[in-house]
C-alpha cells in the first residue's frame, strides 16, 4: 500500500479510535493555568496611576480620578475592547492586575456585562451620575 | 386497483418519497464514514435531510442571461431521470417494479441523463466557473461511460439477457465478483466516476472552480440536483452490488451488500488525491478500457 | 497595473472570494481550454493601515498592534519589532529571553508548516492529509497555549525581553509533544514523497530555476527549493541563532515536490533546534529595563519568518511614538513567481502553485492606487465621498 494508499494506516486506525474533536460544549477541558482570561483588579493595591490605561493597546481601561489626595478613583474595564494581551498586568508596578485562567467564556447577549467598574460603590455612583446621559466621566488617561 | 398500486409505487414506496429519504440516508452514511476515517465526528443522521429542507426554503436566484425555462427545468429532468431509473433496478431487495427486455440500457441512459443535465445547466449560465465545470463534466462523462457500460454488460453476457431483473436473479446463484474480478474493479471505479466522488471530482473541484457546473444554483434547483445525486447513489450501488456481489434477494442482503460496497468506496475516497481532468481521461481510456477488454476477452474464451 | 490581455480572452478570476484562497486577493488567469496563457495579480483587499496606525500609538501599544499583522506569523512580527526597538534604545535583551524568543519562534515555524501542509493538500484534493495535519497541529497550539497563554497571537514578547518563563513541567510537555510531532512528520514525509497520486499533482509542477528565483527575488522555502541559499538565520544570525546555529535546507529541483521536501526538512531542523535550546538554556533574567521614550534614530531588522525574510524599518524621533514603521513581508516577494510560473500549466495546477509559496495576504497587503480606465488619471475619495458613494450604490440597487 505504499504507492496508492500511503495514509491507509491512519484511516484504518481511526476506525477504532474516538474522534479527535473536542466535544465542546458537552465536555469542557480545563484551560491551562497561563491562559489570559478576564482581567481582575485588586483595589487595595491599586494607586490609580494609570500606567495600565496608558499601555493598553485597545483603550480598554479607563482610570477616572475623583480625588487624588483622598485616593478616590474608579477604574473602568471594557471587556469587549480588551484583546487579553496581558500588558496591563506587567505595566502595573503594584501587582494589582491579574488575569483569570478559568473565565474565558465571556460571550453575552447584551452589552451590560461588558463594562465593569472597579471602585467603591459610592465612587462608582458618582462617576455614573456625572454626565446627563449616565455615561462615565472623562478620564485623565484613556 | 392497478392504477392505485402504481400511484403507491411511484409516490411512496419503493420509489418516490421512500427513495428520496433512502438516498439521503446513504449520503449521510457516506459523509459520516468519511469523517470517521479522517478522525472527525461527522454529521448527525438528519444532516442531509436538514440541508435539503433548508435549501428548499431559500430564495432561488435566477442569474442574468440564462434561459429561465432551462434553468428551472433541468433539475427536474435530472431528478425525474434518476427516479425513473430506480423503477427498473431491485431497490431495497425487492424485485424491480417494472421491467422489460433491454432495460439495462435504459437504466444506464437515464443515469447519464442526470450528468448531461448537470453539464447543460453549466453551459446555460454565463458564469466562467460553470462553463469550465460543464466542460469537465461532459469530458468525464465521455471518458468513463464506455468502460463502465462494458463492465456492466459483462454480467449481462453471461446471464444471457439484457433485463436487469433477470441478470440480478441470475447473479444470486453466481457470485460474479469471483469470476469477473477485473470487471468488478472497473465497475466500482466507474461508479465513483459517475457519482463524481473524489478522486474523480474534478468537475466540481471546489478549490479550483468553486462548485463547477452548479455554481449558480441555489435554493430549490440545488436541492433537486442534490436529491437527484442521492437517488443516483442508491441506484448505482444497487446495480453494481446486484450484478457482482451475488444479487440482492431480500432487504437485509441489500443493505449489507450496498453498505459494504459504499464502505470500500469511501475508503478509496479517503485514500486518494483528486485527479486532474486530463489525468482522469488518460486513466480511463488507457487502463479502464484495457482492463474491461481483457475481461471480455477472457469471458468469451472461457 | 492592468495586464495586457487580448480583447476577447476567457479570464477566470480566482478571488477575491474563492474557496482556494484563505484570504482575499485577486488572481486573473487567462485560459485557453484548460491551459493558462496569462496571469495577473491584484492585492489590497485586506489592507488595514497598520503602518499608519502604528504612528498614533506609543511603543508599548505598538507591540500588540504589530502582532496582529498576521495570525500565523504573529510572533515573528513582534520579535522583529522588539529587536528593532531594542536596537534603537541600544539595549540587549538578556540571553535567557533571547533563547525563549527563539524557542517560541521555532514552535511557530512548526505550526505554520503544518498549517501549510494541510492547506496544500486540501488544494490538491487530498482532504485526508489536510485533516490529519491539522489534527497534529492542534498539539503545537495547545503547547503554545500552555507556555504563553494564547493559541494565536502569543504576546510572548516585551520590549526588552519576554513575559514568561519555562518551568520543569512545561519543558517536559515540550519534549513529549516534540517526540510525537517528529514521528508524525516522518510519516507525512513518507506520504508526500511516495504517494503516486499526490506526486502526480506536485512533481514537475511550477518548476522555478535558480536564475529565475534570483531574478524574481523569491525568498524563504520557495527560493531554497530552487537552490537559492537565502536563510536569514544562517546568513545573518540574530538573537539566539548565533549560539544555536541552524542548517540551511536546499533542494535543487525547484518544483512543488521540492518545496514540500524543504518545508518538511525544516520541521525536523526546528525540532532539533528546540531540543538543543532546552538542553542548554542560559540562566538569567527575563527582561531588561527599557526607557519610555526611545532615542531618535533608524533601525533595520531582517528575520526569517516561516515564509521567508521579513524586513522591518523603524524610525524614531525621540518621542514615545514611532515616526515611521515599514514592514516588508515575504509573500510579496514570492507572488511574482506565481504569476510567471502559472503560464503553460493547467488551470487545476494554479491553486497548487499558489499554495506552494505559502501565501499570506494579510501580511503583504499594500495600499492600492486606483486609476480611471478612461484616461489613466488617479483618483481618491475622501471619507465623506466614500460614505455617500456607498449610500447611493445601495439606493440604486434597491430600486
Amino acid at each position: 500500500m505504499n504507492v496508492f494508499g500511503t495514509m491507509f494506516s491512519d484511516i484504518s486506525a481511526s476506525l477504532f479510535r474516538r474522534p479527535a474533536t473536542q466535544q465542546y460544549p458537552r465536555k469542557r477541558t480545563d484551560a491551562p493555568l497561563k491562559l489570559r482570561g478576564m482581567l481582575h483588579i485588586k483595589l487595595e493595591a491599586c494607586t490609580g496611576c494609570g500606567l495600565c490605561a496608558m499601555d493598553c493597546p485597545a483603550d480598554a481601561i479607563q482610570v477616572i480620578m475623583l480625588d487624588r489626595k483622598a485616593k478616590r478613583f474608579v477604574v473602568n474595564y471594557y471587556v469587549d475592547r480588551c484583546t487579553f494581551c496581558g500588558q496591563c498586568t506587567l505595566s502595573c508596578h503594584q501587582g494589582a492586575l491579574s488575569m483569570a485562567s478559568d473565565e474565558w467564556e465571556l460571550a453575552s447577549l447584551n452589552k451590560t456585562p461588558f463594562l465593569i467598574h472597579f471602585g467603591k460603590a459610592s465612587d462608582v455612583e458618582q462617576t455614573l451620575a456625572g454626565t446627563p446621559k449616565g455615561e462615565p466621566a472623562k478620564s485623565e488617561h484613556s | 386497483m392497478k392504477p392505485f398500486i402504481s400511484i403507491i409505487i411511484l409516490w411512496l414506496f419503493p420509489s418516490g418519497i421512500f427513495l428520496l429519504l433512502f438516498g439521503l440516508f446513504y449520503q449521510w452514511f457516506d459523509r459520516k464514514l468519511l469523517a470517521l476515517l479522517q478522525n472527525r465526528v461527522g454529521p448527525r443522521w438528519f444532516q442531509p435531510l436538514a440541508d435539503t429542507i433548508k435549501l428548499l426554503s431559500k430564495e432561488e436566484v435566477i442569474p442574468d442571461g440564462v434561459n429561465s425555462y432551462l434553468f428551472i427545468g433541468l433539475p427536474l429532468v435530472a431528478l425525474a431521470g434518476a427516479l425513473t431509473a430506480a423503477l427498473y433496478v431491485p431497490i431495497a431487495g425487492l424485485a424491480p417494479t417494472y421491467g422489460f427486455p433491454g432495460d439495462l440500457i435504459v437504466v444506464l441512459y437515464l443515469l447519464s441523463l442526470l450528468t448531461l443535465c448537470t453539464g447543460l445547466a453549466g453551459t446555460n449560465t454565463l458564469d466562467r466557473f460553470s462553463m469550465i465545470g460543464a466542460t469537465r463534466t461532459l469530458t468525464q462523462l465521455f471518458s468513463y461511460e464506455a468502460p463502465f457500460l462494458l463492465a456492466l454488460l459483462g454480467p449481462a453476457l453471461v446471464a444471457g439477457s439484457w433485463q436487469v431483473g433477470t441478470i440480478a436473479s441470475y447473479a444470486q446463484n453466481h457470485w460474479l465478483i469471483l469470476t469477473q474480478p477485473l470487471g468488478f474493479i472497473v465497475a466500482l471505479v466507474g461508479l465513483m466516476g459517475k457519482l463524481e466522488m473524489p478522486p474523480f471530482d474534478a468537475p466540481e473541484a471546489h478549490t479550483e472552480i468553486v462548485a463547477g457546473a452548479l455554481t449558480e444554483y441555489s435554493g430549490r434547483g440545488l436541492a433537486i440536483f442534490n436529491l437527484g445525486r442521492a437517488v443516483e447513489l442508491v441506484v448505482g450501488l444497487t446495480l453494481v452490488s446486484a450484478f457482482y456481489l451475488g444479487g440482492v434477494s431480500n432487504p437485509l442482503w441489500f443493505l449489507g451488500k450496498t453498505f459494504a460496497l459504499l464502505f470500500i468506496m469511501v475508503g478509496l475516497q479517503a485514500l486518494l488525491t483528486r485527479l486532474r481532468i486530463d489525468q482522469t481521461v488518460g486513466l480511463w481510456w488507457r487502463y479502464g478500457t484495457l482492463l474491461v477488454l481483457v475481461q471480455w476477452f477472457v469471458m468469451i474464451l472461457v | 497595473m492592468e495586464p495586457n490581455f487580448p480583447a476577447r480572452s476567457f479570464t477566470i478570476p480566482i478571488g477575491p472570494q474563492h474557496p482556494a484562497l484563505k484570504e482575499p486577493g485577486l488572481f486573473k488567469f487567462v485560459v485557453d481550454g484548460e491551459i493558462i496563457t496569462g496571469a495577473s495579480v491584484r492585492l489590497g483587499y485586506a489592507h488595514r493601515g497598520i503602518e499608519k496606525a502604528a504612528e498614533e500609538r506609543n511603543w508599548v501599544q505598538n507591540l500588540y498592534l504589530i502582532e496582529r499583522v498576521c495570525g500565523i506569523c504573529s510572533h515573528i512580527h513582534a520579535f522583529a519589532y522588539s529587536l528593532a526597538v531594542e536596537q534603537l534604545a541600544n539595549v540587549q535583551a538578556p540571553p535567557r529571553a533571547q533563547a525563549i524568543r527563539t524557542l517560541v519562534a521555532e514552535l511557530e515555524r512548526i505550526h505554520s508548516h503544518f498549517l501549510w501542509m494541510g492547506v496544500s493538500a486540501h488544494e490538491a484534493g487530498f482532504d485526508t492529509l489536510f485533516m490529519y495535519a491539522w489534527r497534529d497541529r492542534e498539539k503545537v497550539m495547545d503547547l503554545l497555549e500552555e507556555l504563553t497563554g494564547n493559541r494565536v497571537n502569543y504576546s510572548a514578547n516585551l520590549l526588552g525581553g519576554v513575559k514568561f518563563d519555562l518551568n520543569a513541567a512545561q519543558v517536559q510537555s515540550i519534549r513529549s509533544t516534540l517526540d510525537f510531532l517528529e514521528e508524525r512528520t516522518r510519516h507525512y514525509q513518507d506520504v508526500v514523497t511516495h504517494d503516486e497520486m499526490f506526486l502526480q499533482r506536485t512533481r514537475g509542477i511550477g518548476v522555478m530555476t535558480r536564475s529565475q528565483a534570483e531574478v524574481m527575488g523569491a525568498v524563504g522555502p520557495t527560493a531554497r527549493a530552487s537552490n537559492v541559499p537565502r536563510d536569514m538565520r544562517t546568513i545573518a544570525p540574530y538573537s539566539a541563532y548565533s549560539q544555536f546555529p541552524v542548517q540551511m535546507i536546499l533542494d535543487t529541483r525547484g518544483d512543488l515536490e521540492a518545496r514540500f521536501e524543504v518545508r518538511l526538512e525544516e520541521l525536523f531542523e526546528s525540532i532539533r533546534l528546540i531540543r538543543e535550546i532546552l538542553k542548554a538554556m542560559p540562566e538569567g533574567e527575563l527582561t531588561v529595563r527599557m526607557p519610555r521614550r526611545i532615542p531618535a534614530g533608524e533601525a533595520v531588522v531582517r528575520l526569517e519568518a516561516p515564509r521567508g525574510e521579513v524586513f522591518y524599518f523603524i524610525k524614531s524621533n525621540g518621542t514615545d511614538k514611532p515616526e515611521r514603521l515599514k514592514i516588508r513581508t515575504p509573500t510579496i516577494c514570492n507572488l511574482n513567481s506565481v504569476v510567471r510560473l502559472a503560464i503553460g500549466h493547467q488551470l487545476a495546477d494554479a491553486p497548487m502553485i499558489l499554495a506552494g509559496i505559502d501565501p499570506c495576504f494579510s501580511c503583504n497587503d499594500r495600499m492600492v492606487q486606483v486609476s480611471k480606465a478612461s484616461d489613466g488619471s488617479e483618483y481618491s475619495m475622501s471619507w465623506k465621498e466614500l460614505r455617500q458613494h456607498g449610500i447611493d450604490y445601495y439606493k440604486r440597487l434597491s430600486k
